[in-house]
C-alpha cells in the first residue's frame, strides 16, 4: 500500500496520543517486584517508527516527551519528578527512541517481521533508559545523589544499576508489545490486501 | 472498578479560559516567554538569574488574571522530595570549602556555599514548573498546535515538515480522549472477561501478562481510526495543493514589543553573569 503524507501524519497523530494518555494516567506503568514499576509509554513511539518510519516516530517522541515534561511541572507524583520538568531530561532523549528503532528495523530489511519488530522494540527502549539515565545524571547530578543517598562519585555506578535492573525488563516488554501489535496490524493490512478489488485485478 | 475512570484523569495543563493581556498574545509569543523562563532556569549557573526567573511567572501571572496560589498549589507535592534532597545535600561536606560557616548543630555545618546551592536547586524547580503551568493555562490547545507552526514557519523554506507538525499535534489532541475512552472500554471489556488489573496477590508476570490484551486492543483501534480520517482527508484533497488557515495568529504590535523584550530578557540572563564577572574581574 502506498503511503501517503496525510496518512503517516494521522497516524503518527494517533500514536502520539495512545502515548500521551498513557503518560497522564497509571497506564504507562506495569507494575513489576519490589514496588518497582515498569515504564511502557515510549512502546507508542516504538510502534510508530516501524510502521511509518523514522519521522514521523520522532514526531510521536515528541509529543511524548512534552506530556511528561507538561505532567511533571503541573501533576507532580514521584520523587524524580522535579527532574523531568527540565526538557534537556524530559523531551531531547525520546527524540532518539525512533531513529534507533527504524534503524534495528531496517537490519532485518523487512525479514521475519515479528522477530524485527521485536528488536526494534528492545532497541529502542534501551536507548530510552540509556539517554534518559544519561541525561538525569548530567542535569540533577547533586540532587540524585541526595534522593539516593550515595556520594555524588557513586552516582554513575547508582544509574547503571537501575539501567540493567529496570532497563532490560523494561526492554523485554517493549519487545514482546512491539512485536504483537505490529504483527497485529500487518496481519490486518494484508489480510485488507487480499479483499475482493486485488484479486480481479489478476 | 475504582480504578477504571481514566476519562477523568486525562488533562494535559489546565487552560483557564479568559480574555486578558497575555491571553490576547499570540501563541508563538506565549512561547518565546516559555524559553525565555525555561532555558535560564535549566542552564544558568547564577543565583541571581535563577531567582529573577523565578519571579517571571509570578509577575506575569495577574497580568493573566492567573491566581499565584493556583500556579504555586502545583508545586506543593514536590516539595517533600525537594527538601529531602536539600537535607542529604547539606548533611555530605563540600570538598574544599572555605566560605563561611552559617550555623554549626553538631557535626553538621552549614556553609554559605552549601546554602546558596540548595537555594538555587528549590528555586530552579519552582520557576520551570510555574512557567510551564502559567503557559498551558494561557494557551489553548488549537494555539498550542499553532504556535508550533509560526514558531518553526521560517525554517519551512529549508524543508522543516512545520505545518504537518502542528497538524499531526492537533490531530494527537484531537484524539487524546477518544484514546482514553477506548483504554476504559477495553479494560471495562476484558474485566467482564475476568482479567485482574487490581491490585490481585498473583505475581508480577502475570499482571504484566494482563496488559497486552488491553495495550494491543487499543493501538490496533487507535490505528484504524488514523486510517479512517486520513482516507476522508485525502478524500477532500488535503495535502494536493496550499493550505489556508481559518485563525491568523500574527499577532499585533504588542506581540512585537512583546517578543523583542523576550529576546532581550534571554541573551541579558545568558550573557549578563559573565559580562558582569568580566567587568568586575577588570
Amino acid at each position: 500500500m502506498e503511503r501517503s503524507n496525510v496518512r503517516k501524519i494521522v497516524v503518527a497523530g494517533a500514536l502520539g496520543a495512545v502515548s500521551a494518555v498513557m503518560a497522564v494516567t497509571p497506564l504507562g506503568y506495569l507494575p513489576w517486584f519490589g514496588g518497582a514499576s515498569l515504564t511502557i509509554m515510549h512502546i507508542p513511539v516504538i510502534i510508530a517508527a516501524v510502521l511509518e518510519g523514522p519521522l514521523a516516530g520522532t514526531a510521536v517522541g515528541l509529543v511524548f516527551g512534552v506530556t511528561s515534561l507538561v505532567r511533571a511541572a503541573t501533576a507532580p507524583v514521584g520523587p524524580l519528578d522535579p527532574l523531568f520538568a527540565n526538557p534537556i531530561v524530559s523531551v531531547l532523549p525520546r527524540l532518539f527512541i525512533a531513529i534507533a528503532a527504524w534503524a534495528a528495523f531496517k537490519l532485518f530489511r523487512g525479514k521475519a517481521s515479528p522477530v524485527a519488530a521485536g528488536f526494534a522494540g528492545a532497541v529502542g527502549s534501551l536507548v530510552n533508559t540509556a539517554l534518559v539515565l544519561s541525561a538525569l545524571g548530567l542535569v540533577g547530578a547533586e540532587q540524585l545523589s541526595g534522593l539516593f543517598g550515595v556520594e555524588p562519585g557513586a552516582l554513575p555506578a547508582a544509574l547503571a544499576a537501575l539501567a540493567l535492573s529496570n532497563g532490560l525488563v523494561e526492554a523485554a516488554a517493549a519487545a514482546v508489545f512491539t512485536s504483537s501489535v505490529v504483527s497485529a496490524w500487518k496481519g490486518i493490512e494484508s489480510a485488507r490486501g487480499k479483499a475482493r478489488l486485488s484479486e480481479e485485478e489478476r | 472498578m475504582k480504578g477504571l475512570e481514566f476519562w477523568k484523569h486525562v488533562s494535559i495543563g489546565r487552560y483557564v479560559e479568559s480574555d486578558s493581556m497575555v491571553h490576547r498574545m499570540s501563541p508563538s509569543t506565549k512561547y518565546l516567554w516559555l524559553l525565555a523562563a525555561v532555558l535560564p532556569a535549566s542552564v544558568s549557573r547564577s543565583a541571581i538569574v535563577v531567582a529573577a526567573v523565578t519571579l517571571l511567572p509570578l509577575i506575569l501571572a495577574p497580568l493573566a488574571g492567573v491566581r499565584i496560589r493556583f500556579l504555586l498549589r502545583g508545586v506543593l507535592p514536590v516539595l517533600p522530595f525537594v527538601a529531602l534532597a536539600a537535607a542529604i545535600q547539606l548533611l555530605i561536606a563540600w570538598p574544599n570549602d572555605a566560605s563561611p560557616v552559617l550555623a554549626r548543630v553538631g557535626p553538621v555545618s552549614v556553609t554559605a556555599r552549601e546554602a546558596l546551592a540548595v537555594l538555587t536547586m528549590g528555586l530552579r524547580f519552582i520557576a520551570i514548573m510555574t512557567a510551564i503551568g502559567l503557559f498551558t493555562s494561557v494557551t489553548s490547545e488549537g494555539d498550542t498546535a499553532r504556535g508550533v507552526e509560526d514558531l518553526f514557519s521560517p525554517l519551512s523554506s529549508l524543508g522543516f515538515p512545520a505545518r504537518p507538525l502542528a497538524l499531526m499535534i492537533a490531530v494527537a489532541f484531537r484524539f487524546i480522549p477518544i484514546i482514553a475512552g477506548e483504554f476504559e472500554s477495553v479494560v471495562k471489556a476484558q474485566a467482564a472477561r475476568g482479567a485482574d488489573f487490581g491490585a490481585g496477590a498473583r505475581g508480577p508476570i502475570r499482571k504484566a501478562k494482563a496488559y497486552l490484551p488491553l495495550l494491543v486492543p487499543v493501538t490496533i483501534r487507535a490505528l484504524e481510526r488514523a486510517e479512517a480520517l486520513a482516507e476522508a482527508m485525502e478524500a477532500r484533497c488535503y495535502g494536493t495543493g496550499p493550505a489556508t488557515r481559518y485563525v491568523d495568529t500574527a499577532g499585533g504590535a504588542a506581540d512585537v514589543v512583546a517578543r523583542i523584550v523576550a529576546m532581550l530578557w534571554i541573551l541579558a540572563a545568558l550573557a549578563g553573569p559573565a559580562l558582569a564577572a568580566s567587568v568586575g574581574g577588570s
